[in-house]
């Protein structure tokens, strides 16, 4: 059979220009429509658009917001993609990026955070936090078939709550009043990646290098190793892999203690970094949330998840950019992902604009009643 | 004048399935009709054509001489069709009326008018002999009774023509006996029955005429009293079906795996496997009899690994297996190939490669230190797609886009690729194709004349009594009868020991116990 | 302490938390009818800061009771696009819902950027209006007890009157009437209501219609009555508190209606305590709905366990 290997690639081929093609068509219909939004609402609609689209190459600063921002989102696109994998929905990467930046905050903040070891024990306390708050709704979904929607939503709140406490009334702060901490000492924040005579990029610091780091990590521990086969067989079928002997409990407490690691990893990169070295309230600001996006654009795929960060990056500074020199609000940007998000869950293609307009549609997404089939 | 006509239905499924091609049937008032077909035939789907629940692409429905189009069942329901579907559509905390009226209550105003369902509900079961309860929740009753609401249902809403699809297939031949009088006596007072069926027997007993199905295309339709058994199997597969496989005679005195005292619980609480004793040896087939429900496919699950117990021993290989993981006892010799390939056999969205290797993550020729040899699983994928002629693009191709047959030829294929010292089998051709079948069967014999012990669970008589070098008998969780396999051994035999009509003495169980 | 101890046994307590439990028992009682229905709602939170908003947008212009319809309306209009998307479109519901939050937060700053003319935190430069309360003060007429039930049961909002009779509605109409029958039904075992001709995906989407209703009234009343204009993310994780009220109320009226008041009483109690303790950790009180919540689900989830493991199953 030695024509296999290329029809593995043809087909592989074209799932890629279909997944590709659809998030592009998606992403056009999303445009479209904020489009329209900025139309009706702005004086200036076509400069706003231009902002949008084009404005953020044009300096090595806004350029350098780009680049942060994806390394960020390809970190929490990398957790929720793991999750998803195992088809569980733990939605509790936010919170995992508050404990994550809380642990952070305390090595940084003690009398560790003053040697070399801050950065790299900072992340580590953060991405053991994370671990931890990803280990709880994974171990009470397995151990008790606890709902893992409901318990990491609720985690998520109860982690800005702790961190709102903290930084106001615990931590220390330079004056009262503020809801921040102390400025990190400089050993503790994460160095700028580009500075040399003549560019010199703020913002973007170390972290992208972890999120590329983070992306092979995921990618090997996926496709590579049978741990990572494990957990896709359990996402495709939970009984099966029971069945072959597979322990589905530890596979899914391992996916989403993994994925809490990585917000974990992700708050570290927030309140260590560039842009804030220091611990604020509401310093996360959404963005966990945003790796839905990615993720179900990337399909999931560790490989893609850069990719979509990517682009989904440059749209989201690109808006803070629009906010900034026209009368657009940034938040525009939340209708874009949005109608993305839709679309792309609902397997959006051809086909679906056909399906859209049959008449009769399909019987109710329930067991279809399976006359004199093989079902039991 | 026929009460209801289906003309030159055509359906096809998108994605090219042909399922009904000119099908004609024709339903006399007050018959009972039975319309047989192997899995596949499609038989199926003329009767969600004539429910409602799928559109025919061609031809036409004529119901009491008119034309008549159902967009869906309501449509169905209220021209006076009603169907019992082999898994039932039944809520399980609703009580009995409350499933019985769903969706045409009697009301007070806005409110639900309980008494007065609870009363009209009563007076059917009285009137066409079905007797149930009103009262309790459904999930609290057995198979049977469950059965009688769904024939509540229908009648509830003035059916005059009642489809069902495959009633036997859940009940005891006792069961049996009690749904047939009360056919009859449905009959008797003006419905139609329209009987869809497998089990030849039955439909010999019970039915006035008999159309065949074969490939998406009526055979042609039949008077009962005009056929004989052979002849319909004749009319629906084409050929002679021969019913038994060859067998070698082999070495059966080596033991490969024993069960003492089990016990096993159920979710509800019940004990469905009391205290149960069975060897198997090595070279043999044993086939596990019984109605499904009655213990066959748990004491499979204890074995395999997939069920805790609640007393009792195991043990494979010499080797006591009570304690042991499913991957320890994969790794003592066992196999298994499970009742729903898709639900627990396979990962549909998985490659075949990965598929065909998923039971043997722990073997160092595929997986080391946690990593995986892409080409050592994939070469073993090929060369098991070709020694199975399994028919797929290559490969890394997602299971999923494989037909029933093929799929199951997966399963068949991880389980038996290295000679397994105990096979357990359960359902192995159920909804699938002939060739397919006669090609699984074959594969069973093989292994077994290789020297594999198979434990063999089905509930397709005519299988067990094909492949079996013995048979035992499950009844309400323990066995009952134990033959050694002859052609004098018949369905009506075991029928009798089925349903705990009789038991056999220890003495006369012992040679076939072994 | 005797002072927190005298604070919250009061009168003026109890109508605090009758205050603060509104808007959640609203959006409580639309997630539990989505739920019921087998639809898991999860933009509770979205719908509600879209009820809110439109609720106090609209009252700029028209009178109260406008604006809460509007806010109704709003919330509806965002069930219905979660049921076309879930049903029709075939998304996975919980990413439909995330989406839907998602909008909303975004969507509901950047309207009240444009009705502000620029103001992304508050719409505090707006006249919007507020729901009336309803004076009972005439009981104290009454003999005796007078005062005492003026004190408990005047002033409370319209919406909080109207709240408690949901309550009863919705118990009526899922016991009582042949469409909370359907509803049930769906939710538990859809094939069967199919089969007796029941349209399943309509139920649903009237219930996620109905969730998205009740969840914009609790948002109009949240910015109508509880505080008076639109701050941005006001809903502050309550449209996810309704969803542990649902779980912590096993999933019956009568049960979210306690998980509900109990709730409303934390929030109630995080207010109250920095005035009373100089160093009461507000946020920690906030916090404690979901810890309830979280314990509740695991104490649900050992009990259906423990039933299993009793009986000896896998």
């Amino acid at each position: 059979m030695s024509n296999v290997p290329t029809i593995d690639r043809a087909s592989r081929w074209k799932a890629i220009r279909t997944e590709v093609g659809r998030a592009v068509g998606a992403l056009a219909i999303a445009l479209a429509v904020a489009f329209v939004v900025v139309l009706l609402t702005s004086k200036s609609p076509f400069e706003a658009l231009n902002v949008l689209l084009t404005q953020i190459p044009a300096r090595p600063r806004t350029i350098g917001l780009w680049l942060d921002d994806v390394a960020k989102l390809t970190i929490t696109g990398l957790a929720f993609s793991l999750v998803f994998q195992a088809r569980q929905f733990s939605m509790g990467v936010q919170g995992q990026v508050y404990v994550g930046g809380l642990a952070a905050t305390w090595v940084a903040l003690s009398p560790l955070g003053t040697t070399w070891a801050a950065i790299p024990l900072g992340m580590a306390a953060a991405m053991l936090a994370g671990a931890i708050w990803g280990f709880i709704p994974g171990i009470a979904k397995a151990k008790l078939g606890a709902n893992e929607i409901v318990s990491s939503l609720m985690l998520n709140y109860i982690a800005i709550e702790l961190c709102n406490y903290l930084v106001r009334a615990v931590l220390p702060k330079p004056q009262a009043g503020v809801l921040t901490t102390n400025d990190f000492p400089d050993t503790a924040v994460i160095p700028q990646l580009i500075k040399f005579d003549g560019l010199n990029i703020t913002r973007l610091d170390y972290g992208f290098v972890f999120a590329i780091v983070a992306v092979i990590v995921v990618w090997f521990a996926l496709y590579r190793t049978s741990w990572g086969l494990k957990l896709r067989l359990v996402g495709h079928n939970p009984r099966f892999a029971e069945y072959s002997g597979i322990k589905s409990t530890f596979i899914m407490v391992s996916a989403m203690t993994a994925a809490g690691a990585l917000g974990g990893l992700l708050g570290s990169m927030f309140v260590q970094g560039q842009g804030y070295g220091k611990l604020t309230v509401l310093f996360e600001g959404n963005l966990a949330f945003e790796g839905i996006l990615v993720a179900i654009v990337a399909r999931s795929r560790p490989l893609a998840v850069p990719v979509v960060a990517l682009f989904y990056g440059y749209l989201r500074q690109g808006a803070q950019l629009m906010n900034i020199r026209t009368d657009v609000p940034a938040e525009v940007i939340g209708v874009v992902t949005a109608i993305i998000i839709l679309l792309v869950s609902s397997s959006f293609s051809i086909n679906f604009i056909k399906r859209l307009f049959r008449r009769h549609a399909a019987p109710a997404a329930t067991a279809t009643v399976p006359a004199g089939s093989a079902a039991k | 004048m026929a009460l209801l006509e289906a003309i030159g239905i055509g359906k096809t499924y998108p994605g090219g399935v042909v399922a009904n091609d000119g099908v004609n049937l024709v339903i006399q008032p007050g018959e009972v009709h039975a319309v047989v077909g192997e899995n596949g035939a499609g038989k199926s789907t003329l009767m969600k054509i004539l429910f409602g629940l799928e559109q025919p692409n061609a031809g036409t429905l004529l119901l009491d001489g008119k034309s008549v189009h159902f967009a869906g069942p309501r449509e169905a329901i209220e021209a006076g069709i009603g169907m019992v579907f082999q898994h039932f559509s039944l809520v399980p905390s609703f009580t009995v009326y409350e499933n019985v009226v769903m969706g045409s209550e009697p009301r007070a105003g806005i409110r639900l008018d309980r008494r007065k369902a609870i009363a009209e509900v009563q007076a059917l079961s009285d009137r066409f002999r079905l007797k149930v309860d009103p009262l309790p929740p459904v999930r609290s009753l057995p198979v049977g009774q469950q059965q009688r609401v769904e024939i509540l249902k229908s009648l509830y809403r003035n059916a005059r023509i009642l489809i069902l699809d495959e009633p036997t297939a859940v009940l005891a031949p006792q069961e049996v006996q009690e749904l047939f009088v009360a056919i009859r006596s449905l009959v008797a007072q003006g419905k139609t029955v329209i009987f869809i069926a497998h089990k030849l027997p039955e439909v010999l007993e019970i039915s006035d005429r008999i159309t065949v199905m074969r490939q998406g295309k009526t055979v042609g339709s039949v008077k009962t009293s005009d056929v004989t058994e052979q002849s319909l199997a004749a009319m629906m597969v084409g050929r002679e079906v021969s019913l038994r496989v060859d067998r070698k005679p082999t070495d059966q005195s080596q033991r490969v795996a024993s069960v003492k005292g089990l016990r096993v619980v159920n979710a509800r609480g019940t004990e469905v496997v009391a205290g149960l004793d069975l060897n198997v040896h090595a070279g043999e087939i044993v086939g596990l009899v019984g109605v499904e429900g009655n213990g066959q496919a748990e004491t499979l699950e204890a074995i395999a690994g997939l069920r805790s117990i609640a007393g009792g021993e195991i043990e494979i290989a010499s080797q006591s297996a009570t304690g042991l993981s499913v991957l320890e006892r994969r790794g003592l010799g066992l196999a298994s190939i499970p009742e729903d390939r898709i639900a627990e056999g396979l990962a549909t969205g998985a490659s075949v490669a990965e598929n065909l290797v998923a039971t043997r993550l722990n073997d160092t020729r595929y997986v080391r230190n946690g990593l995986l040899d892409l080409k050592a699983i994939k070469a073993n994928a090929q060369k098991l797609i070709e020694r199975f002629s399994i028919r797929v693009g290559g490969p890394g191709y997602a299971v999923g886009t494989l037909s029933g047959g093929n799929m199951q030829k997966v399963v068949v294929a991880r389980e038996l690729s290295e000679q397994p010292k105990l096979l357990l089998v359960n359902q192995p051709t159920r909804g699938v194709d002939l060739g397919a079948t006669q090609f699984i069967w074959r594969t069973i014999t093989d292994a077994r004349d290789a020297g594999t012990a198979v434990l063999l669970s089905s509930a397709d008589l005519s299988e067990l009594l094909a492949l079996s070098d013995r048979l035992l008998v499950f009844y309400r969780g323990k066995i009952v009868a134990a033959f050694v396999n002859s052609p004098d051994l018949t369905p009506e035999t075991l029928g009798t020991y089925m349903l705990g009509l009789s038991t056999q003495t220890p003495a006369e169980m012992q040679v076939a116990l072994k | 302490m005797t002072e927190l101890f005298f604070t919250v046994f009061s009168a003026a307590f109890f109508v605090t938390i009758i205050r603060t439990s509104t808007p959640l028992l609203l959006s409580t009682m639309g997630g539990l009818v989505a739920d019921l229905s087998g639809a898991l709602n999860v933009a509770l939170e979205g719908m509600m800061l879209t009820g809110a908003l439109t609720a106090v947008l609209v009252s700029v212009y028209a009178p109260w009771y406008v604006a809460v319809l509007a806010g109704m309306s709003a919330g509806a209009m965002l069930g219905l696009i979660m049921a076309f998307f879930a049903f029709r479109m075939r998304a996975d519901i919980i990413l439909v819902g995330f989406a839907i939050n998602i909008l909303a937060a975004g969507g509901t700053v950047f309207a009240l950027s444009l009705a502000t003319g620029g103001d992304k935190g508050t719409s505090i430069n707006l006249p919007s209006k507020a729901v009336p309360a309803v004076d009972l003060s005439f009981l104290s007429g009454i003999p005796v007890v007078g005062p005492f039930l003026t004190s408990i049961l005047s002033g409370h909002s319209v919406l909080s009157w109207f709240a408690a009779f949901v309550v009863f509605a919705v118990w009526y109409f899922l016991y009582r009437t042949p469409w909370g029958l359907w509803l049930r039904g769906v939710g538990e075992y859809p094939a069967a209501p199919e089969a007796a001709g029941i349209p399943v995906n309509l139920v649903r989407t009237l219930s996620l219609a109905v969730s998205g209703a009740l969840a914009g009234i609790g948002g109009a009343q949240l910015a109508m009555f509880n505080y008076v204009g639109f701050t941005r993310d006001m809903t502050a994780g309550r449209g996810f508190i309704a969803l542990g009220a649902v779980l912590l109320g096993a999933r019956h009226p009568v049960g979210a209606l306690c998980a509900a008041l109990l709730f409303g009483a934390f929030e109630a109690l995080a207010v109250v305590m920095p005035g009373i303790f100089d160093d009461a950790p507000a946020e920690l009180i906030r916090a404690i709905p979901f810890v309830v919540t979280i314990l509740a689900l695991i104490l649900f989830s050992i009990r259906a366990q423990r039933a299993l493991a009793l009986r000896g199953a896998k």
